[in-house]
């Protein structure tokens, strides 16, 4: 599940942006730029995004809903839920060794 | 800046732009354009080119034809690679060369490669088209179809024609003008003649196995598994293209006077033979080579790296 999101490449960290993002709820690419700004503290550029968005797509890990509107939205699906649940874990025990190395240092 | 933009989404790929391209410029629309926008969406166009996301149905539809395409562009070429190396045999058998080849190790090294070289192809090419013949003719058997074994069945009767047709030169015409000198215009027409149904059969039979192969409907995985072959075949056709123009270089330099000689195909110049067989050896190797990496190309449309 981890490789899901790890193996994008260049386009790992864009791809985890967007996942914890939709995990916010489902957004449209401006939205999700400045979701992402607002709480990474990163700013995606537009090709990066939709680089990284047609990625998860493709891989299942994200999905376009039906909408009028020129804007179209995106929501994270079951298997992209279980690819960012697992990938963030694989952070959380990475900075809890390094914290706790750093506590005994 | 916006203007730029839009140009700059332009150059995405067109299946890209059916699927992204009205969402895309909405987005952009939403904020003022700045230079390292621009860069990224450059930068995201390039890489759209590289690593596909968005494949056209058309597209898909033709990974598998553009493969097996390689796979009988390398079938071809290695027809031509073996039509020439044929006529080279021939041209070296004369003792003047077999002699050359154990006097001057650059010239016998150079032979040894090439008749390696060439089992090296032959045996990758069965290797690749084995699985594929089965297939086809397993496809054709199970639904009824005749046309694909007939066609199958064309190698082995050329095959079977033109080597009746050298047992009755050699066994009855021959003997008829008794046994003509090189240069006898009986026997240049008799050996051209040979040499015209070997070509013949050598069309025949790439063009008949082309023909069941493109009939046959086998499976975009064989042709995905041929290619592996089909690039050691095309490898052993470079390194047989290759160890000829050796041959030859090292031949002029061991034995001048029997290089400028006139001991070629058909008692003509032997230079020209050798560059004549160099040359089609050349320009098919260089056409299995481009084929093998056009379908490697094709069959990893699929499995970029995403």
């Amino acid at each position: 599940m981890v490789e899901e999101v790890s193996g994008l490449g260049r386009f790992s960290d864009p791809a985890l942006f967007i996942l914890v993002s939709l995990a916010g709820g489902e957004k449209h690419g401006y939205a999700m730029m400045e979701d992402i700004g607002a709480t990474c503290g990163v700013r995606l550029g537009p090709g990066t995004l939709y680089g990284a968005l047609a990625r998860l797509e493709r891989r299942g890990l994200a999905e376009p809903l039906v909408s009028d509107e020129r804007r179209k939205p995106y929501r994270i699906t079951a298997a992209g839920a279980s690819a960012l649940e697992a990938k963030l874990r694989e952070i959380e025990g990475f900075a809890r060794a390094g914290l706790g190395r750093l506590a005994t240092a | 800046m916006s203007w730029l933009l839009k140009r700059i989404v332009r150059l995405y790929p067109r299946a890209w732009r059916e699927r992204y391209e009205d969402e895309f410029g909405a987005m952009l629309e939403e904020r003022p354009a700045s230079v390292s926008d621009v860069y990224d969406v450059a930068t995201g166009a390039l890489d759209a080119w590289l690593f596909p996301q968005v494949i056209h149905e058309r597209s898909v539809a033709l990974i598998g034809s553009r493969m097996r395409r390689s796979v009988l562009l390398v079938l071809w070429a290695w027809a031509g690679v073996m039509a020439a190396g044929v006529g080279f045999q021939k041209m070296t058998e004369y003792e003047d060369f077999v002699r050359a080849a154990h006097e001057s190790a650059p010239v016998g090294v150079a032979f040894d490669a090439i008749v390696v070289g060439a089992l090296i192809a032959l045996v990758a090419v069965l290797a690749g088209g084995a699985p594929i013949m089965f297939a086809a003719l397993r496809n054709a058997i199970g639904s009824g179809r005749k046309d694909v074994p007939l066609l199958l069945c064309v190698p082995p009767i050329t095959a079977g024609i033109f080597v009746g047709y050298v047992l009755v030169l050699v066994r009855v015409v021959d003997p008829i003008f008794g046994d003509p000198a090189v240069h006898d215009p009986v026997n240049v027409v008799l050996f051209v003649s040979i040499v015209v149904m070997f070509m013949l059969a050598v069309l025949a039979s790439t063009a008949s196995v082309s023909a069941a192969i493109g009939r046959s409907g086998v499976g975009e995985r064989l042709y995905r598994f041929a290619l592996y072959p089909a690039a050691l075949a095309a490898v052993a056709m470079v390194v047989v293209s290759a160890a000829t123009v050796v041959w030859g270089l090292a031949l002029w330099v061991q034995d001048p006077a029997l290089f400028a000689g006139d001991d070629g195909i058909l008692a003509t110049p032997t230079a020209a033979s050798w560059l004549v067989v160099v040359a089609v050896m050349g320009c098919s190797a260089c056409t299995a080579v481009a084929a093998a990496v056009s379908g490697f190309k094709a069959s990893g449309y699929e499995n970029e790296p995403i």
